[in-house]
C-alpha cells in the first residue's frame, strides 16, 4: 500500500452482527469467516462473520473479558472477570482446560502474534492513601502462559488495577498500563523489566464531587518495528463522572532512557471519549483507535502512523470495545454494545454488537 | 449484615441530585418560602444542647467542591429552626481554621475578651431583637465549644490500629472521627462519601474500589459501636438520594434511578438482621412495602424515640409536623 492509499483509506460499513449482551474482547479466526467474541453475560461465542450467527461456545462465572484465537489451531482462549482463563477446542466444542490465574478479575488478555504466550492482567483498585492512591498490588498483576499447556511461564508486578496488556509484534516483549498511566515493558525471556514510566494523559482524579481515580489506560499496541509504544484511554477531566474526557492515544520511544514521547493525537482531531482500543492495520501503515463518544464526530479514528494524523474515521454509535482487522487487512470488526435496553414483556433486546466494516 | 436493617424497597420521586439530596436529608417536599430543616438539624434540636461544647451537628465532608452537592452546601440546612442548629462542616479541604487560641494570649485575657464580647453582643441582639445577631452569638458560643473540642477532630489523637481498620481512605478517616465524636456525645454526626457513586460511568471500574471501602467502613463502625456498648443507643444510616439504574448505559455506567433504591440502617430501636421490602426480578421497582422520605425519617424519628408526627413549636408559624401525613414507620425493622 502506497502512501498516497494510506491516506485515502476509508471504512465501508457492512453488516451489524447482534448479540446479547454487551461484547468485551473479540478475535477474529485467520479466514475471517469466524469471530469470537468475548460477552458480559460471561459467555465466548463463536459468531458467523457473514450471517452473525452465533453459538455458545463456554461460559465464564462473571463478564468474559477477553478472547484471542490461537493461530494453525482451533482452541480459543478466554478471559473472564471470574478471574479464570479457559481453553477451548472450537472444532470439538469441548472446553479442555481451566486455569485460575487471579483472585481477581481479568481486566484484559492478549496473545503473542506467534501464538505460543498468552497474557492476562489483573488488580483491584483498592484505597492507599488519603488521596486514593492505588494500594499495591496483592498478587502478581500480570501474568503468561504457555498458550498450548497452560502453564504459567512468568509473573510481573504492577500498580492496579492493570487494565492493559499487548505483546510486541517481535514476541520478545509485553507491556502492560494501568489507571494511573504508568507502563511497563518486560523481555519476556529474561523477565527483566526494561522500561517503566508515567503519563498524566489518561488518568483523572475528581477535583469535584469524588475523590478518586479513574480512567487509566485501556489499550496498548506495539509499533510494527517493536521499538515504540501506542497508549490509549480517555483524558483527564473536572468531573471524573462525566465520560468526556479528551480521546487520546500518545506514542513513546520505549527504548530509550525515559521512554519520551515522541507523538500523541493531534490538536483539533479528537472529540471528548473514551477508547478502549487500539490496532494496527496488517499493512503497518496506519492504526485504529476506537471506543465510546461522548463530545465529537467519531468513535473509530483511523490514524497514520508516520505522521499522527487523523485520515478517516466512523462513529458506529455507542461505546466500542475492541477493534481487529481480519488477517488480509480487507475488514475491521468493532466489537461493543449500545446502551443496555429496558426489559419489555421481561424480554431484554440484543444490546452488544459486532459492526464490520470493508477497508479500501 | 446480622446487625444491619436494610431496606430494599425506597421509592421517591427526584431524579437529580440536588432535589434529591434535599428531599432525603429533609424528609418532606419544599413548601416554599418556608424550608423545612434537614434531619441533622431536627436532631440537634431534639437530642442536642445549645450550650455543648461539642457541636450538635457535625457534617464531616471530603469533598468542598461538588457540582449539585456544592450548591445544596450552600444552601438553608437549619431551614426555620435557625442558623444555630445549623451544621458544624469540617473535613476534606474545609479544615476547622481558627480554633487554637492564638500564642501571646493567656487564657484570662482571652475569657476576659470573650465576657465582653458576649455583653456587648448579646445586649445588641436584645435591643435590636435580631435573630441574625441571634444565629450569629450561637456561632460564636459554637466556636468557643470548637476550641475546647478540636482534638475530637484530630486524627493523630487516634490510636494507630484504629485507623488501620477504617483504611487510609478520607471516607474512612471521617468515619473513624464520626465514632470517636459520637463516643464523646456528638448527638448527629453526617459523614459524606463525596459523590464517587456517581457512576454515569465506568461503573464496575469505580465500584472496584467504593464497594470494598463501604462494606471495611460499616463494618467497622458498627463493631466498634457495639463493642463500646454504643450500638443500642445509636442509629447509623447509610443511604444516598437515590439509586441507580437497573440497565447499563453505553458507557459502562448506571444512570440516577429513584424509582427502586436501597439503604441500610443499624443500631437503636431497630430489629438486627433484617431485610424489608422487594423489587420485582429486574429491580425496576418495589413490588412488596413500597415506602418513601416520609416513611424513611419516621422510621427513623421512632428508632430514636421521637414522636414523628409531634409539631414545630414555632411562635406565629404555619403548623409543619417533623414528618407530615401521619406516613407510617416502617414496622418490620423498628425493634
Amino acid at each position: 500500500m502506497k502512501e498516497s492509499e494510506i491516506l485515502a483509506v476509508k471504512a465501508e460499513p457492512g453488516k451489524v452482527h447482534k448479540l446479547a449482551t454487551a461484547v468485551l474482547g473479540l478475535d477474529v479466526s485467520a479466514d475471517a469467516k469466524q469471530l469470537y467474541a468475548a460477552c458480559m453475560d460471561g459467555g465466548i461465542y463463536q459468531v458467523d462473520a457473514e450471517s452473525g450467527a452465533s453459538k455458545l461456545l463456554t461460559k465464564h462465572e462473571s463478564y468474559a473479558s477477553g478472547v484471542c484465537a490461537v493461530p494453525g489451531s482451533s482452541v480459543v482462549i478466554s478471559s473472564g472477570y471470574d478471574g479464570v482463563l479457559q481453553w477451548h477446542d472450537v472444532s470439538t466444542n469441548q472446553t479442555i482446560r481451566k486455569v485460575t490465574a487471579h483472585k481477581f478479575w481479568s481486566w484484559q488478555s492478549a496473545l503473542s502474534p506467534d501464538g505460543k504466550l498468552f497474557a492476562s492482567v489483573t488488580g483491584q483498585y483498592m484505597v492507599g492513601s488519603a488521596k486514593y492512591d492505588p494500594a499495591p498490588e496483592t498478587e502478581p498483576s500480570v501474568k503468561i502462559f504457555d498458550a498450548k499447556s497452560g502453564e504459567q511461564l512468568h509473573e510481573f508486578s504492577h500498580v492496579p488495577s492493570v487494565q492493559a496488556v499487548t505483546f510486541s509484534p517481535d514476541n520478545q516483549y509485553v507491556a502492560a498500563g494501568n489507571l494511573m498511566g504508568e507502563i511497563r515493558v518486560w523481555e519476556i525471556a529474561s523477565g527483566k523489566m526494561l522500561a517503566s514510566w508515567t503519563t498524566s494523559a489518561f488518568t483523572s482524579w475528581g477535583i469535584i464531587k469524588s475523590h478518586c481515580y479513574q480512567g487509566g489506560i485501556f489499550s496498548l499496541a506495539f509499533s510494527p518495528d517493536s521499538q515504540s509504544i501506542l497508549a490509549a484511554g480517555m483524558g483527564p477531566m473536572r468531573d471524573p463522572m462525566s465520560g468526556n474526557g479528551k480521546q487520546t492515544w500518545q506514542k513513546f520511544a520505549w527504548r530509550k532512557a525515559n521512554a519520551p514521547k515522541i507523538d500523541e493525537i493531534h490538536d483539533g482531531e479528537h472529540g471528548g471519549g473514551h477508547p478502549e482500543s487500539l490496532a494496527y492495520h496488517p499493512s503497518k501503515k496506519f492504526f485504529v483507535m476506537a471506543g465510546r463518544l461522548a463530545q465529537g464526530k467519531w468513535n473509530t479514528g483511523f490514524f497514520d502512523d508516520g505522521s499522527g494524523g487523523l485520515i478517516h474515521s466512523v462513529d458506529t454509535k455507542g461505546r466500542l470495545t475492541k477493534a481487529v482487522f481480519s488477517g488480509d487487512g480487507k475488514k475491521l470488526f468493532l466489537a461493543g454494545a449500545v446502551g443496555q435496553p429496558k426489559a419489555k414483556d421481561g424480554i431484554y433486546a440484543d444490546f452488544g454488537r459486532v459492526f464490520v466494516y470493508g477497508i479500501v | 449484615m446480622d446487625r444491619l436493617a436494610i431496606v430494599r424497597s425506597i421509592a421517591t420521586k427526584p431524579s437529580e441530585h440536588f432535589q434529591g439530596i434535599d428531599l432525603l436529608t429533609r424528609g418532606g417536599e419544599a413548601r416554599l418560602p418556608f424550608v423545612r430543616p434537614v434531619l441533622g438539624s431536627v436532631l440537634a434540636q431534639q437530642l442536642g444542647q445549645l450550650d455543648s461544647a461539642i457541636p450538635n451537628f457535625i457534617f464531616l465532608d471530603p469533598c468542598p467542591e461538588g457540582n449539585e452537592f456544592k450548591a445544596f452546601k450552600a444552601g438553608n440546612w437549619a431551614g426555620w429552626l435557625g442558623a444555630k442548629y445549623g451544621p458544624v462542616r469540617s473535613g476534606g479541604d474545609y479544615g476547622i481554621p481558627d480554633v487554637n487560641r492564638v500564642a501571646d494570649l493567656s487564657a484570662a485575657d482571652q475569657g476576659d475578651r470573650e465576657a465582653l464580647r458576649r455583653f456587648l453582643a448579646k445586649k445588641y441582639e436584645n435591643e435590636r431583637k435580631s435573630a441574625a445577631a441571634g444565629s450569629q452569638n450561637a456561632v460564636f458560643e459554637r466556636v468557643k465549644g470548637l476550641m475546647s473540642c478540636a482534638p475530637l477532630f484530630d486524627l493523630e489523637t487516634l490510636p494507630q490500629a484504629d485507623r488501620a481498620k477504617y483504611g487510609p481512605g478520607t471516607f474512612g478517616n471521617h468515619a473513624l472521627i464520626a465514632r470517636n465524636l459520637v463516643e464523646h456525645g456528638a448527638p448527629f454526626v453526617m459523614v459524606a462519601n463525596g459523590m464517587p457513586w456517581d457512576c454515569h460511568v465506568l461503573n464496575h471500574e469505580t465500584h472496584q474500589m467504593l464497594v470494598p471501602e463501604l462494606d471495611r467502613v460499616i463494618y467497622h463502625l458498627v463493631t466498634d459501636l457495639e463493642e463500646r456498648g454504643l450500638l443500642d443507643k445509636t442509629l447509623i444510616i447509610a443511604m444516598g438520594e437515590f439509586g441507580r439504574s437497573p440497565w447499563l448505559n453505553a458507557s459502562h455506567g448506571r444512570e440516577h434511578y429513584p424509582n427502586a433504591w436501597s439503604m441500610a440502617m443499624a443500631g437503636c430501636g431497630l430489629k438486627r438482621g433484617v431485610v424489608t421490602g422487594k423489587t420485582d426480578a429486574d429491580g425496576y421497582e418495589p413490588i412488596e412495602n413500597a415506602v418513601n422520605e416520609k416513611n424513611l425519617f419516621a422510621t427513623i424519628f421512632s428508632a430514636l424515640g421521637i414522636d414523628p408526627y409531634s409539631e414545630y413549636d414555632i411562635p406565629n408559624f404555619p403548623t409543619f409536623h417533623l414528618v407530615e401525613d401521619k406516613a407510617a414507620a416502617i414496622r418490620q425493622i423498628l425493634a
